[in-house]
């Protein structure tokens, strides 16, 4: 019973404040800007008029188009109950550990790259084209990353993850790898401007292209919560606060709290580095997840010396 | 007595060597084939073989007579010139041939006789075949080859009847027939391959390679 | 030769009873699927033909896994690359179809060269060919004798397994033969060789030297990169699925390295699970590559083409082949919750396992190589979306492609049947797991009676990691859950109505199929990553009517074959300039000839005395 009170607690707090998080990073950029910017709130006004809008959808498409919306969004918040939030071990950890999460991702992107090219645009090719180049390229720094981790914590599961207490090398130049990933996987700059519909520019964007509407909204809101799930496994690494069993409802309160200023921390580290850095041209993005893997090898190493 | 039965047909033998025409060859090969004839007879009076005598009788009709004819009358047929084409010229033939009857004496001596009538029989047996193969390789026309390959015969004969008083007779009788059909057929293979080519020049042959 | 004819002809044990599975479970789908393709293809003569060398080809496959006579073993392994060569070449009007015969052919036979040699071999030990006889004898055989056995095993069965660089056949071999014999032969044929393998190395050999273990995931991780990178940039369907099938070869041998290297560790657990590990890959890939050779067949059958740059669109005309394929596309790319997934998790974990308990810089070697399997699996994913996005989806490019029609049920009982294989496997995983840890405990000689690999009924678990659990059951069930959720937030906003328009394009008012991207175009950063590795190369031409006026531009991009290039084209040429040196003892003339003979018999004679 009050494992589903945490499973129903858990998903309300990834779907509803993920959005948050975004608008967070929108507003940092823009005040560096010098601009007032929208405001915070401002994803939740766009997926609720989102909601309200009709659809066009193109008369290639099949019914892959149709159903990849659903699956991306079911597969991310399935991702997100893989998640240690309020106590340390995951609402549904008996379900998959850290490398099923990147088996998980990899089924929401395959869905989403497979309805990008069911439009037949050119920019839905294009843009499934070059994400997939790029998420081939994670999936190892992620997997050392994994390593690294794990082998500090003790097992892949993320129970050990959220057990964790100690910071050492192993592990910030872990999270260093891992932030790299995450730049990557949640089209940030220096690897994607979340910003733009160049077709020159654009990767994420581009898949999503001909998507409107209530299946362009399941899609938004999956990739806040991805981004969240990413931003948090960067937290609990870097500031890891080993978290407790079960416990009364203002433990859960203060525990959500930590969690949201963590992950506070890192939104406004990525948007330093997004206001300050230009994007990379997309064969060069090769050489960055590169400086990953080695960085990754790096944790490796040290986390096998104990340092 | 049998002494000079072998040398007339190791004196036929090298008289095969020096030849440079076809019919001097064909003559040469009857002597030779005669004397192997005496030999047989010979035998075949001091060891009281019947058979051989029989043998000795089907030498003559056969090698003396009846094949010579049949080569004689392939080689009109094809009214082919006459000068068997020589890689080794005559001197240095003559040469290797007693060379090649001295490789026999050391054999004949490598056996383990010592002199006595068997060594000479020996060696004269295997200068006749390693002479009839030397034939087969120094002549450039095809005729040589058929013409080696009848004088190693001989000399096997000669081996097999000095040794051991002749093969068994069926043996004997199969051999010649092999003989016979085997020149018969060479007859015509060369009759054909003159008529393809134009010439029974084996050197010219060379073109089939792999 | 006195202990030809066996004593006991059959090894049942349970790895051949595990192997005659595999080969059924994917024989009999394609068996039936073959009466379908073959109909309209071929007279009927020659289709009676064909089902005659089937026959034959599972049979040998067949009795390849279950004698236990070495003799009787290589007896029926070359009767198998026999009749598969005759199903190669079946298409004898096509010259690459002879082509690709002969290298096959060639290759096969080197490999086999190699086996016998290791048999006989072990037979000189063992006084016996018998598998147990054998076993036995190896225990007291010297270390440098064990290593050159293994070293030719290695080569012997990995030419015919498809390890880099013996894998040069298989690319030219499986796209060749009719669509059901390459479903066999990649997803059978190739693992009689990984059999062989387990066999003859891990139950017999009996894994000795740590080097060794190491040795197979070295050249297993580089087989899975150059698979996958090859594949990747290929536009022939069936050659994309050759590919992948040596980069899936190289994953199995993954966990069967690891295996090895774990079990000269002395560390029976997890040399077991990764033996599992790599078992369960084993019958994952030969259902799921067997269900995507298939459906290639019936793409190929209903569009007569086997270039995806002509296809397209084909999910408007096909659409149940185009499902199946997407499962199969799906279970290839290690998506959850299908088998695929379920066997990388376990050889990741194998990984992990490994970097935990093993000491030494080892870990690192361990670590490393997971990480690459990690983007084989990444790259594997990105293939199959252009494979099935640049076939099913999108416009069509061709007139073939638009006028394609579905194919006849009984070629789709095949495909059904493999394709719910894929989704049972996955979710049944803790009872195939349990079934498998018995088959890898005899193949290893080790008892495992205390060990344990599942939870529950549902989930799977490493004894001896803490804590790792992984359930395809319920991250399925989770999946439809939150799937029903997502669905009642699209529904409850009322209104908004749907419309079907044009996909847009800029104000332009004629897209057409060539404005789509193609499948070149979707390799391109790949191509441009890896071309360190690829060293591609352009041709372009262009014809001008005048100086500003080019009238038509022809531009060819290409990979070059390293493997081809640099290894096979210098032996080959090493071959024929030795063949034309040797010519030169036969110059035609036959006086030389006869003179060779005479000097023979005339050296001989002189050296009569010694006899």
């Amino acid at each position: 019973m009050e494992k589903l009170l945490i499973v129903i607690l858990q998903l309300g707090l990834f779907i509803v404040i993920s959005p948050v998080l975004s608008g967070l990073i929108t507003k940092i950029k823009n005040n560096i800007r010098m601009r007032r910017g929208q405001s915070v709130f401002q994803p939740y006004y766009n997926l609720v008029k989102l909601f309200s809008k009709d659809e066009v959808i193109s008369d290639t498409a099949s019914w892959i188009f149709k159903v990849t919306p659903i699956i991306v969004f079911s597969s991310t918040l399935t991702a997100a109950l893989l998640v240690p939030v309020f106590i340390f071990s995951a609402p549904l950890h008996n379900m998959g550990d850290f490398l099923c999460l990147v088996f998980i991702f990899a089924l929401g992107r395959f869905f989403l790259a497979l309805a990008a090219l069911d439009t037949a645009s050119s920019f839905g090719g294009m843009g499934s084209s070059r994400e997939m180049f790029i998420s081939s390229l994670t999936e190892p720094v992620l997997c050392l990353v994994i390593f690294a981790v794990s082998f500090q914590a003790g097992s892949t599961d993320l129970s050990a993850l959220g057990r964790m207490h100690v910071v050492s090398i192993s592990s910030i130049i872990a999270a260093l790898a891992l932030f790299l990933v995450a730049i990557a996987e949640t089209s940030r700059v220096p690897v994607d401007n979340q910003e733009t519909h160049l077709e020159l520019t654009m990767i994420h964007e581009a898949m999503v292209l001909e998507y409107s509407g209530r299946r362009l909204a399941l899609i938004e809101m999956a990739s806040y919560i991805k981004q969240m799930i990413l931003f948090f496994l960067i937290a609990q690494i870097v500031f890891p606060i080993a978290l407790p069993g079960f416990g009364s409802f203002t433990q859960i309160l203060f525990w959500s709290l930590q969690y949201l200023a963590r992950i506070a921390i890192i939104a406004i580290v990525i948007a330093l580095v997004e206001v300050t850095v230009a994007k990379m041209r997309l064969f060069r993005v090769a050489d960055f997840l590169g400086f990953g893997f080695v960085l990754g090898v790096i944790a490796l190493v040290c986390a096998m010396l104990g340092v | 007595m049998q002494e000079f039965i072998l040398l007339g047909v190791l004196v036929a033998t090298y008289l095969m060597v020096i030849a440079k025409r076809v019919p001097a060859l064909m003559k040469s090969f009857q002597y030779q084939s005669f004397f192997l004839s005496l030999m047989a007879l010979s035998s075949g009076f001091i060891e009281k073989h019947a058979d051989l005598y029989f043998i000795a009788f089907l030498i003559v009709v056969l090698k003396v007579f009846i094949i010579p004819r049949v080569l004689y009358r392939i080689a009109k047929k094809i009214n082919v010139d006459e000068n068997l084409g020589l890689f080794v010229n005559v001197q240095l033939s003559l040469v290797i041939a007693l060379l090649l009857t001295y490789y026999s004496g050391t054999f004949a001596a490598i056996l383990g006789f010592k002199h006595n009538f068997i060594s000479l029989a020996i060696t004269v047996a295997f200068s006749v075949i390693f002479i009839g193969g030397f034939l087969m390789i120094s002549r450039m026309k095809a005729f040589a080859q058929v013409v080696g390959l009848l004088v190693m015969e001989n000399g096997i004969f000669l081996f097999a009847s000095s040794i051991y008083g002749g093969m068994p007779f069926f043996v004997e009788i199969a051999i010649f027939f092999d003989v016979f059909v085997s020149v018969i057929i060479m007859g015509l293979f060369v009759y054909r391959i003159n008529k393809f080519f134009t010439h029974i020049d084996v050197g010219k042959l060379s073109r089939l390679k792999g | 030769m006195i202990n030809i004819l066996p004593k006991q002809l059959f090894l049942f044990d349970p790895l051949s009873f595990f192997f005659l599975f595999v080969i059924l479970i994917v024989s009999l789908p394609s068996a039936i699927y073959s009466f379908g393709y073959l109909k309209g293809e071929y007279s009927p003569r020659k289709i009676i033909l064909a089902q005659v060398l089937l026959i034959a080809f599972i049979l040998s496959m067949v009795l390849v896994v279950t004698v236990g006579n070495v003799f009787v073993f290589l007896v029926f392994w070359e009767i198998m690359s026999l009749v598969s060569y005759f199903l190669v070449v079946f298409d004898t009007k096509h010259e690459k179809s002879v082509q690709a015969g002969m290298i096959y052919i060639v290759m096969t036979h080197i490999g086999t060269a190699f086996l016998v040699a290791a048999f006989m071999i072990m037979h000189k030990y063992a006084n016996s060919f018998d598998f147990l006889a054998i076993k036995n004898a190896c225990l007291i055989m010297p270390l440098e004798t064990k290593n050159i056995i293994f070293l030719f095993l290695l080569i012997g069965f990995g030419t015919k397994a498809g390890i880099v660089p013996l894998h040069i056949w298989l690319p030219y071999a499986h796209p060749q033969a009719p669509s059901h014999i390459s479903s066999i032969m990649s997803g059978v044929m190739i693992k009689t060789a990984v059999y062989g393998v387990i066999r003859f190395v891990i139950f017999m050999l009996g894994a000795s030297s740590c080097w060794w273990g190491i040795l197979v995931l070295f050249l297993a991780i580089v087989t899975c990169l150059v698979g996958i990178i090859y594949a990747l940039m290929e536009r022939d369907i069936k050659r994309l699925l050759a590919y992948s099938s040596v980069e899936n070869i190289g994953i199995i041998l993954l966990g069967v390295g690891l295996a090895m290297f774990f079990q000269s560790k002395n560390m029976p657990y997890l040399a077991v699970f990764s033996l599992i590990a790599g078992m369960y890959h084993l019958i994952n890939h030969a259902i799921f590559k067997g269900l995507l050779f298939l459906c290639a067949g019936s793409v190929y059958k209903a569009t007569e083409t086997r270039d995806i740059e002509k296809l397209g669109g084909l999910i408007k005309n096909m659409p149940q082949t185009a499902v199946y394929c997407l499962v199969g596309a799906m279970a290839i790319s290690a998506l959850p919750p299908l088998n695929g997934f379920v066997s990388e998790w376990l050889t990741l974990q194998a990984f992990f396992l490994g970097v935990l308990n093993v000491s030494g810089g080892v870990k690192l070697f361990l670590g490393i190589c997971a990480s690459l399997l990690a983007l084989t699996s990444g790259l594997a994913a990105a293939c199959f979306v252009k494979a099935f996005g640049i076939t099913f989806l999108g416009k069509p490019r061709s007139h073939h492609a638009k006028e394609a029609k579905e194919v006849p049920l009984s070629m789709q009982i095949g495909m059904i049947f493999l394709s719910i294989l894929c989704i049972v496997f996955g979710l049944a995983a803790v009872k195939i797991i349990n079934l498998l840890s018995k088959i890898a405990g005899c193949a290893t000689g080790i008892d495992i009676a205390g060990m344990s690999f599942s939870f529950n009924n549902i989930t799977l678990t490493a004894q001896m990691g803490n804590g790792i659990y992984l359930s395809a059951p319920l991250l399925m069930l989770s999946f439809v859950a939150l799937g029903i959720i997502g669905f009642i937030v699209y529904r409850i906003s009322a209104r908004p109505k749907v419309v079907i328009y044009n996909t847009w394009d800029c104000g332009y008012y004629k897209l057409d199929s060539r404005n789509e991207y193609t499948a070149t175009a979707f390799s391109k950063p790949f191509r441009i990553a890896f071309s360190f590795f690829l060293m591609p190369y352009r041709k372009t031409q262009k014809i001008r009517e005048s100086f500003y006026h080019v009238k038509s531009f022809a531009y060819e991009t290409h990979t070059t074959p390293i493997f081809k290039k640099y290894i096979y084209d210098p032996a080959l040429n090493l071959v024929f300039k030795s063949a034309k040196f040797m010519k030169r003892i036969q110059p035609g003339s036959i006086h030389l000839y006869l003179s060779y003979i005479f000097v023979t018999t005339l050296l001989l004679i002189m050296f009569v005395k010694h006899f």
